[in-house]
């Protein structure tokens, strides 16, 4: 459980970073907290040619409000984040997934921009950043660029950076004063990766009826999953079980091919999924009309 | 000369025993936990190489060819051996059964995933994993043996062709006319049970560092070792040598829980000295290598059983058929783990006659090893089960039906039909410990509440007997021919009255240091911290067995009570002569050689020691001056086995109930520990801080095999859990607080009347918690019958409940 040869740069500047990252005859890899690549790396599953650490790279730890945003720096750790004062505000949706993060060992060195850069399917953050309608800032060698989530990640560990981009920041935005939210995941022990999870938020309009929902899951295919279908299905009527129970349907159907493993088969995945989307909603539901003084 | 050592805390030679029998803090601790004791990691010899072995990635399939010539190449890499270089100098594994074991590197076929192929010895691990990747090997697969029940059928593809079968073992032992107590019985209950495989997970891996001297041939093998003798004469007899040519220095190390064997990786760490020249070779096996191809993976179990029970709610027989896998070699010693539920076949219970029929199966997986409890957690959580489907027949409360069938205080030393004997015991003191400090009637009430609210929550009692002591007679029927189990001690005063006890294993973690500290302190009067404890090697060690069998306890013990005894006569003969007394009236005393009625005629035990060794002029004429006795303790009265397997095995019988309360979400199928009480009973104990530690573990470990653990093959044997991701251990998050009772019962046959509690409550855990899993699912008219009960496992019961209503 040693790594293959590689050389090691710990670039200064984010500048350095970029040059080191495009260069096109070599296999580049990015590291931040390490706490997916290390042991990708200890495994040999991942055999770059040349590691660029950006422990060194200044000005990319931070958590900034930006107006109706929150701008945070791709070197943030999770620990960070979950201990904002800010966050916990103005996006509580993202204080909580953080706290699902794995262990307070992992948060303390796994970074906001890794998380989105692995990709993982079954991780909280991807999740948050499409439930919320966030944004990732990435640098490259043409200059920065800004990338909606919900385009961002790609596939199953692939993301839409093009080769030299480094992630820089999350840009998030604040979640309404008045919007419900819940994070909900079942992971077969704490911190564990999800078996599934949901990251909903719910805002009601006048009527107490659903207005604005998001629902994305995950751990339940590639990416996360953006079940716009169920979202239509309750803008406009009134939360309550049997809606809920339906829009789990719709999610479950909105789930082209699950992933099946040794903790989860297919099909209990699927089931599982919309369970979480019922309990969620209500979760949301109950914050929503807290909010409201209801 | 025979040592009568102490029966109770009372015959300590001191008015008031200071440390034996106290909550005493562990000596171990400080190095511990300031990172401050050497681990086998941490050992540098100069010269030191770095081992790294190739593994195969097919469960089943010949080898063409292997070639080395790239890897030997490499800069670094001093020495490259595959399985002709163990063909040509081994011999094959040891086995139980006797002859299923291979040669340490495959040599025409491999077996498994995660078999070692080839090896290279170099500068570094880095470069030693580089080498290994250079190494080409042809493969040409075969169809993989991955069920046991497949594998058992004519015809099925071999393991091992020259064996003409993949069956390890067939026999059915019958203790006393079952047949007839289940034609006779009004009620007959039978069921069967799926125990996936788990195993132990110590934090530390195995690790050693081998050095082969050319000259000598001498073998030297520093590790992680939990029997270093045993392990001495699995090397000397697979790579050929005398056993008395090889010397094992066992570090302090972490677990094993029975994990540790790390026999193959040794001996190719010693092909590696060897053909280096030499040179010492570290191998570190990492967690991929423990977790697929290391001491990691027990009890793969299929069970069938039946209960019958009379009329009056007693059970009356107990049959019981188990086809264990074992994977692709006996290497590991897991069938061990299948013969062990001999020495408590009908736990608790006084279940007059039983049935053991009993197939171990080889199999293309990894060979099965031991874990902590080494097979009766297993055949408990299928008896509890079983005891739990009589009661719902009968209509009897758990707790009720347990109690009615005790073994009753005076029926001891009690004889069970598998014919081991139970020392002592107070069965239902024990159990109404449990139930007071559960508040099981409230939980009852709590659970029918959550119950009238359409919640599924349920209580599981269930109770085991833990054997302690382990005697290799217990594994008899499984080619164990050996009774009696030495263990050493030599207790050591040097001229500054200091104590110095010698043992024969490393520190492993279960405070056997302390304990030897404790006894010693007490036995002399001096502190606790002045007695030294050093780990001898194998050349240098009194016989010595070391942890195992929840043995070393009782057995340190009686070793170093022996030699503490054995020293006393000698230095009170000394003492006689210097206080002009007949030796028989010199007895030691609160750490003063006294005349008895002669009061102020007394020396200190520091005096004589000096005395003996610095003035030889005052001392009695033939008096051996040294002051220091070794003693070797086996556990009295033990059997050698019978034809059926019976014997008098483990000296002990320590006994606990636990009473757990769970809750299945109806929706998911997740199973919460809301409630967890326990109560034992393991005779004296020694120092309660310790029995309290290894409860606690063992809990956590049982809690991880019946909710978490599991090692998933899929149907070709390939392994799917090979990382902590996928082999899920329990984490403080997953193991509640436990309220703990104690039931003290001497034995009336160990030194001070403690009984073995190091394995503990793996043998309660799974049964009690499976038992409050089913009570919450009784209502729907399913049964969890297979361990662990995996969320994804309790839902399809849960549907399967409401397709059929």
């Amino acid at each position: 459980m040693k790594p293959a040869p590689l050389d090691y740069a710990a670039p200064t500047s984010l500048a350095e970073a970029v040059t080191l990252l495009a260069d096109p005859d070599r296999d580049v890899m990015v590291i931040a907290g390490g706490q997916s690549l290390m042991p990708m790396l200890n495994m040999r599953l991942a055999r770059p040619e040349l590691l660029v650490d950006l422990g060194r790279v200044p000005g990319l730890d931070y958590i900034r409000e930006d107006g109706d945003w929150l701008a945070i720096g791709a070197m943030t750790t999770k620990r960070a984040v979950e201990e904002s004062a800010v966050v916990r505000d103005r996006q509580p949706l993202l204080h909580a997934a953080t706290c699902h993060v794995g262990h307070p060992q992992i948060r303390n060195r796994g970074t906001v921009g890794g998380s989105l850069a692995q990709a993982d399917p079954a991780a909280e953050y991807p999740a948050v950043a499409v439930a919320t309608g966030a944004e990732v800032r990435v640098a490259g060698p043409d200059g920065e660029r800004t990338i909606p989530a919900a385009e961002f990640f790609v596939t199953y560990l692939t993301t839409a950076l093009a080769p030299g981009e480094v992630v820089v920041e999350l840009r998030i935005p604040a979640l309404g004063s008045d919007t419900g939210w819940a994070f909900v995941e079942l992971a077969r022990r704490h911190g564990d990766f999800a078996i599934v999870g949901a990251a909903v938020t719910v805002d009601l309009d006048a009527g107490g009826a659903y207005g604005d929902v998001r629902i994305v899951l995950f751990g339940v295919g590639p990416t996360p999953l953006w079940a716009e279908a169920a979202e239509s299905a309750l803008r406009g009527r009134p939360p309550g079980a049997d809606l809920h129970a339906e829009a789990a349907e719709t999610v479950r159907a909105a789930i082209e091919d699950p992933l099946g493993d040794v903790h989860a088969t297919a099909e209990y995945r699927r089931h599982l999924a919309g369970v979480l989307v019922g309990r969620a909603l209500t979760e949301a539901v109950t914050r929503a009309r807290a909010a409201r003084g209801e | 000369m025979t040592a009568h050592t102490p029966k109770g805390l009372d015959d300590l030679p001191v008015e008031e025993p200071r440390w034996v029998g106290r909550r005493v803090r562990r000596r171990e601790d400080a190095a511990l936990l300031t990172g401050r004791t050497e681990f086998i990691d941490d050992l540098v010899l100069p010269g030191m190489l770095h081992c790294a072995i190739l593994r195969s990635p097919f469960p089943h399939a010949r080898i063409t060819s292997v070639d080395t010539t790239a890897a030997a190449a490499l800069p670094g890499v001093t020495a490259v051996v595959t399985g002709v270089d163990a063909q040509a100098w081994c011999n094959p594994t040891r086995t139980a059964p006797d002859g299923w074991g291979t040669f340490c590197l495959a040599t025409d076929k491999v077996h498994y995933v995660g078999e070692p192929v080839a090896a290279v010895a170099a500068t570094s691990r880095y470069l030693a994993e580089d080498a290994i990747e250079l190494i080409e090997v042809d493969y040409e697969p075969l169809d993989a043996v991955a069920d046991p029940f497949a594998a058992m059928q004519p015809g099925s593809d071999l393991v091992h062709e020259d064996k003409g079968t993949n069956v390890m073992l067939q026999r059915v032992f019958n203790w006393g006319d079952v047949d007839a107590a289940i034609g006779d019985a009004l009620h007959v209950f039978t069921e069967s049970f799926r125990w996936n495989r788990v195993g132990a997970n110590p934090t530390e891996t195995f690790g050693c560092v081998c050095e082969w001297d050319p000259m000598s041939l001498d073998l030297t093998v520093h590790g992680s070792i939990q029997s270093p003798s045993s392990f001495a004469l699995g090397r000397a007899s697979e790579l050929g040598i005398a056993s008395n040519k090889v010397n094992v220095k066992s570090h302090p190390h972490g677990g094993s829980f029975g994990g540790k064997g790390g026999a193959r990786g040794a001996t190719i760490t010693c092909l590696l000295s060897r053909k280096a020249g030499g040179r010492p070779v570290k191998w570190t096996e990492d967690r991929t290598e423990y977790l697929t191809g290391g001491g990691s993976q027990a009890w793969d179990r299929h069970y069938e059983a039946t209960l019958a029970v009379d009329a009056d709610g007693r059970a009356t027989a107990l049959a019981v058929t188990l086809v264990d896998d074992l994977g692709a070699t006996g290497e590991g010693f897991g069938a061990i783990s299948a013969a062990k539920p001999l020495a408590a076949f009908t736990g608790p219970y006084t279940i007059p006659v039983a049935r053991y029929d009993l197939t171990l199966v080889a199999t293309n997986k990894l060979p099965a090893s031991p874990f902590r409890g080494m097979g009766p957690p297993p055949h408990f959580f299928v008896l509890e089960q079983m005891m739990d489907i009589a009661a719902r027949g009968l209509g009897i409360d758990p707790a009720e039906f347990r109690r009615r069938n005790f073994i009753q205080p005076e029926q001891f030393p009690y004889t069970i039909p598998s014919g081991n004997e139970y020392d002592s015991g107070s069965y239902e003191e024990v159990l109404d410990t449990a139930l007071d400090l559960a508040g099981y009637e409230d939980l009852r009430k709590r659970q029918a509440e959550a119950r009238a609210d359409g919640r599924l929550v349920g209580v599981g009692v269930a109770s085991a007997v833990e054997p302690g002591v382990f005697d290799w007679s217990a594994y008899a029927i499984v080619g164990m021919p050996q009774t009696g189990v030495p263990e050493g001690a030599t207790v050591n005063i040097d001229i500054m009255g200091n104590v110095t006890v010698r043992v024969g294993f490393s520190m492993e973690g279960q405070g056997q240091y302390t304990l030897v500290s404790q006894l010693v302190a007490d036995w002399f009067a001096v502190e606790m911290d002045a007695v030294r404890v050093v780990a001898l090697d194998t050349q240098s060690a009194p016989p010595s067995f070391g942890p195992g069998g929840s043995r070393l306890g009782v057995a340190i013990t009686g070793a170093v009570l022996g030699a503490c005894e054995r020293l006393t006569a000698r230095m009170a003969a000394v003492a006689a002569g210097l206080l002009r007394a007949d030796a028989g009236d010199v007895e030691l005393h609160d750490g003063r050689f006294r005349v008895r009625g002669k009061p102020g005629a007394e020396m200190t035990v520091a005096q004589i020691a000096g005395t003996m060794l610095a003035r030889s002029d005052l001392l009695p004429p033939d008096i051996d001056p040294r002051p220091e006795a070794t003693y070797v303790w086996t556990a009295p009265d033990r059997t050698a086995a019978d034809e059926e397997g019976r014997a008098k095995s483990y000296l002990t019988a320590a006994q606990a109930v636990h009473v757990v309360m769970v809750e299945i979400d109806a929706e998911t199928g997740f199973v919460e520990i809301l409630e967890y009480a326990l109560a034992d009973d393991c005779g004296t104990r020694l120092n309660p801080v310790v029995v309290e530690g290894q409860t606690e573990g063992s809990v956590a470990q049982g809690i991880g095999v019946a909710l978490y653990e599991e090692y998933v093959y899929d149907s070709d044997a390939q392994p799917l859990t090979t990382t902590f991701m996928d082999y899920l251990l329990p984490t403080v998050n997953e193991v509640p607080p436990l309220q703990k009772g104690a039931v003290v019962t001497p034995s009336p046959f160990t030194p001070l009347g403690a009984k073995g509690c190091g394995e503990g409550a793996i043998h309660t855990t799974p049964a009690a918690v499976m038992c409050a899993v089913n009570d919450a699912l009784a209502p729907l008219g399913v049964l969890a019958r297979e361990v662990p009960a995996a969320p994804n496992r309790v839902w399809n019961l849960l549907r399967e409940s409401k397709e059929r209503s």
